[in-house]
């Protein structure tokens, strides 16, 4: 049975109020959902309350997960997604309205080891990227991991709205090109 | 339903990266709920190509801590193992009182008070551990139920059979977990609203002929499981079928009298 399978079976577990089965998924999909949870607020303690808040928002709404959208996988980065970019504006008008920011400090040398699928595929995705245009990535990376609307982002950048809309779509296909989604899913 | 045109398309990409403005998101909402098969493929496509995306984030593996405090407050929130909780009445300090002979009477006062208080609480405490006893063995059903099914995805016997439209049908699509071991199955459902005056059958092909596992009724969005307790002898079981009948379902439970949609073979 592939991940996928297996990720959707864990979701019908979870409807009937298994919590084998998050814990399954949870092992399978936090390296993924912490990852960027600290990508965008890029302080470890909040990413440690994001990826709370989304596995908890997974087991209450497992019954809101459709299939016809995408995958599981999908679904949980969106909803860490969302909690994260929540979390990055509230540090941004607390940014605006202190003039320090608390900074953790740095950890020990005892993190937990990265899965080594996780970090080629990183690799991977990274290279993949700088195979875009310039203008390309910033849309991706505006969009994604800073949460701005495209609105936002066309008067960022400085380009009408329509041509940010195309180049977003054009850097996904890109990327769809350069790593096939069967290749690692 | 509004026609489609190459914008959608775009729109599905700044939906999937989550930067559609609300004006946007509204069309193009209105647009895939009309039903634009185009639109919904891509945009399932579109959100793995954000799932690409999100790895290119530096991979970082979360503190071992977090994983135990998700499950600690999932468990509380489970509701099949949430307790029943007793009403906590917050206590006020008290101000102190100067005069002696007035505390002891109020000690006094307050001791009756507390006897018959605590008498009472217990009363309540031992009616309430004869409804957790309930519960507890109703649970441990649940549990051995449950474990039941989990099984089936650890057993090495387990095949997955993909049940595939035929030609004559739309979208929809089945998938069956089955074990000939156990004789259990359960099969996923997408896309599976029938017409209005229909339902869908769920058969088991079988050597001697077809057989009803009974109706596939699916929820609002379509979706739908059907646990099969039994499917019968696995040596007799060939495939599993989908028909489309009047509603209420084929009247022999033999043999299906609508068109047969969907049929995946269980494989040897």
């Amino acid at each position: 049975m592939s991940d996928q399978d297996r990720d959707l079976f864990c979701i019908e577990r979870m409807r009937a109020g298994d919590t084998r089965a998050l814990e399954e998924l949870y092992d399978r999909h936090s390296p993924m959902l912490y990852s960027l949870a600290l990508r965008i607020v890029g302080r470890a303690s909040d990413a440690e309350e994001v990826l709370q808040e989304a596995w908890l928002q997974a087991w209450r709404g497992a019954d809101r997960f459709d299939a016809a959208r995408g995958t599981v996988a999908a679904w949980l980065l969106t909803l860490a997604r969302s909690r994260a970019i929540d979390r990055f504006r509230k540090q941004a008008s607390r940014r605006r309205a202190e003039t320090s920011v608390e900074i953790d400090p740095p950890r020990g040398g005892d993190e937990p080891p990265v899965q080594a699928a996780h970090r080629q595929l990183h690799e991977r995705v990274t290279t993949a990227l700088s195979t875009l245009t310039p203008q390309q990535r910033q849309v991706l990376e505006l969009a994604y991991f800073s949460g701005l609307s495209q609105t936002e982002i066309a008067s960022r950048v400085g380009a009408p709205l329509g041509t940010v809309k195309s180049w977003t779509r054009q850097a996904l296909l890109r990327l769809r090109e350069v790593v096939p989604q069967e290749e690692w899913a | 339903m509004s026609a489609h045109r190459d914008e959608h398309l775009e729109l599905c990409a700044a939906l999937a990266l989550g930067a559609i403005d609300e004006r946007d998101r509204r069309e193009l909402e209105a647009h895939l709920a009309a039903g634009c098969p185009e639109c919904s493929r891509e945009l399932a496509r579109l959100s793995d190509d954000v799932r690409t995306l999100a790895a290119s984030a530096p991979p970082v593996a979360p503190p071992p801590a977090v994983r135990a405090r998700v499950l600690a407050a999932v468990r509380s929130r489970a509701p099949a193992e949430r307790p029943a909780r007793g009403r906590v009445v917050a206590l006020e300090p008290r101000r102190r009182i100067a005069i002696a002979t007035w505390a002891w009477a109020a000690a006094a006062a307050v001791l009756a008070v507390s006897t018959v208080v605590l008498w009472r609480v217990g009363e309540d405490l031992r009616a309430r551990l004869d409804e957790s006893r309930g519960q507890m063995a109703k649970l441990q059903t649940d549990l051995d139920e449950a474990r039941r099914w989990a099984a089936l995805l650890d057993s090495p016997e387990a095949r997955l059979v993909e049940l595939l439209p035929t030609p004559a049908a739309g979208l929809p699509r089945a998938r069956a977990l089955y074990d000939p071991a156990a004789r259990r199955a359960v099969l996923v459902f997408d896309s599976f609203a029938a017409p209005p005056g229909s339902d869908y059958e769920l058969w088991a092909i079988r050597g001697d002929g077809p057989a009803s596992l009974g109706l596939i009724r699916a929820d609002a969005s379509g979706r739908a499981v059907v646990r099969v307790h039994d499917v019968g002898d696995p040596a007799s079981l060939q495939a599993f079928a989908v028909s489309l009948e009047r509603a209420g379902g084929s009247t022999n439970p033999r043999q299906p009298q609508g068109p047969v949609v969907m049929v995946g073979g269980v494989g040897g």
